[in-house]
């Protein structure tokens, strides 16, 4: 019973995983009133910025939005590989 | 007297906003405080229907605000409780009828006449919204778990959060959830909720056909025992007037036939 019990719930486990990411995103984006597209023209512009001072990993640089409480955080995380000055 | 004004709000519509302010109603009444329900979904009255008082209503709450009667005499009193009124709201006018201030004149009056004042707000958040909670101090917030839903509660929690100095507090409640659909990952759990949307829990009710069944029979199911749902609106109740009870277990709300009589013969297992 508990083998079949935990073989059901790892088969959906994505769905409510999926609904509650879903959900944040969607939430965030409700409550800064910030269009689909906005954050990705943030995104390349920031790494624009960032590559004129860098040389940075362009695969594992992330961008992340976060939640505190009500509010959210945009965290960036740029590798460096080396200084171009 | 100084009652409480509490505004039962959603902002998705069909989410359980009457069905709440019905049960609440019967819930607190029964714990012996006196409770004035205000029906304030004008043009879509309903529940004078789910409190089985559809052929009571003379007067209505547009009457009161328009003076054509004394707020006593359009005020419908509960069928078994002597301590429920009911405010029924208009059905052939529109929401235009009332504006803000009539209503908190209104929430005041019957401040001083009640301990209770349940507001059931009619969905969306427009105007109809803005006069619902333009006399309440208290909210609670309705969703069921869909994403749909959940949205639209955000909505409402941000527009609450914007009248800070009118409403001091607001908490959800959280219906018709299917306790074998969360235990199986198919849809967000009680804490998935909070969490997203951070706010406290004033309770959860279960999908429950007895709903159903109670609203046809103009009951409120808070009246009947041996129902979860309305142990649920009941412990609701509770929790406004300030009583700590615990959540209660979402499995037992699942139980099948087998774990019952298991639980029957072996009593330990409960
Ligand atoms: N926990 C529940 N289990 C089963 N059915 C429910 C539950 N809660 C509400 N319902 C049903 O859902 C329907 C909508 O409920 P209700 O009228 O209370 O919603 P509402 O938010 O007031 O809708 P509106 O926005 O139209 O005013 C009704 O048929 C009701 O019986
Ligand atoms: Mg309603």
């Amino acid at each position: 019973m508990q083998v079949l019990n935990w073989f059901f719930q790892r088969k959906n486990e994505s769905v409510r995983t999926k609904a509650k990411d879903r959900m944040r995103l969607m939430l965030i984006h409700d409550r800064l009133e910030l269009p689909a597209d906005r954050l990705s023209s943030l995104e390349e512009e920031l790494i624009a910025v960032v590559s004129r001072y860098f040389d940075i990993d362009r695969e594992t640089t992330r961008f992340d939005l976060q939640q505190y409480e009500r509010r959210a955080a945009l965290i960036a995380n740029f590798p460096l590989l080396r200084s171009k000055c | 007297m100084s009652g409480r004004v509490i505004v039962i709000t959603s902002g998705k519509g069909g989410v359980g906003k009457t069905t709440a302010s019905a049960n609440i109603g019967v819930a607190l009444a029964q714990t012996g405080v006196s409770v004035a329900m205000v029906d304030m979904d004008i043009g879509l009255r309903n529940l004078d229907i789910l409190m089985g008082l559809e052929n009571r209503v003379v007067y209505n709450l547009v009457d009161v605000i328009e003076e054509r009667c004394k707020l006593r005499q359009a005020l419908v009193k509960d069928k078994r409780l002597p301590n429920l009124c009911l405010l029924p709201a208009a059905q052939t006018r529109d929401k235009t009828a009332v504006n803000a201030d009539q209503m908190k004149t209104l929430c005041n009056e019957l401040k001083t006449l009640f301990d209770y004042v349940i507001v059931d707000s009619p969905a969306g958040i427009e105007s109809g919204f803005q006069n619902a909670v333009a006399g309440a101090e208290e909210a609670v917030v309705i969703t069921t778990p869909e994403m749909s839903a959940v949205r639209d509660a955000d909505r409402i929690i941000g527009l609450l959060e914007a009248r800070k100095d009118e409403i001091s507090q607001y908490r959800l409640v959280l219906n018709r959830i299917r306790p074998s659909m969360v235990k199986t990952n198919d849809m967000m759990s009680v804490d998935d909720v909070l969490e997203i949307l951070s706010i406290k829990l004033l309770g959860v009710v279960p999908e429950d056909e007895g709903i159903i069944v109670s609203t046809n029979k103009g009951e409120p199911i808070a009246g009947t025992d041996n129902t979860r749902s309305g142990l649920a609106f009941r412990n609701i109740a509770r929790r406004l007037r300030g009583e700590d009870v615990p959540l209660m277990d979402l499995d037992e709300l699942n139980q099948g036939w087998l774990n019952k009589v298991v639980k029957f013969f072996n009593p330990a297992r409960a």
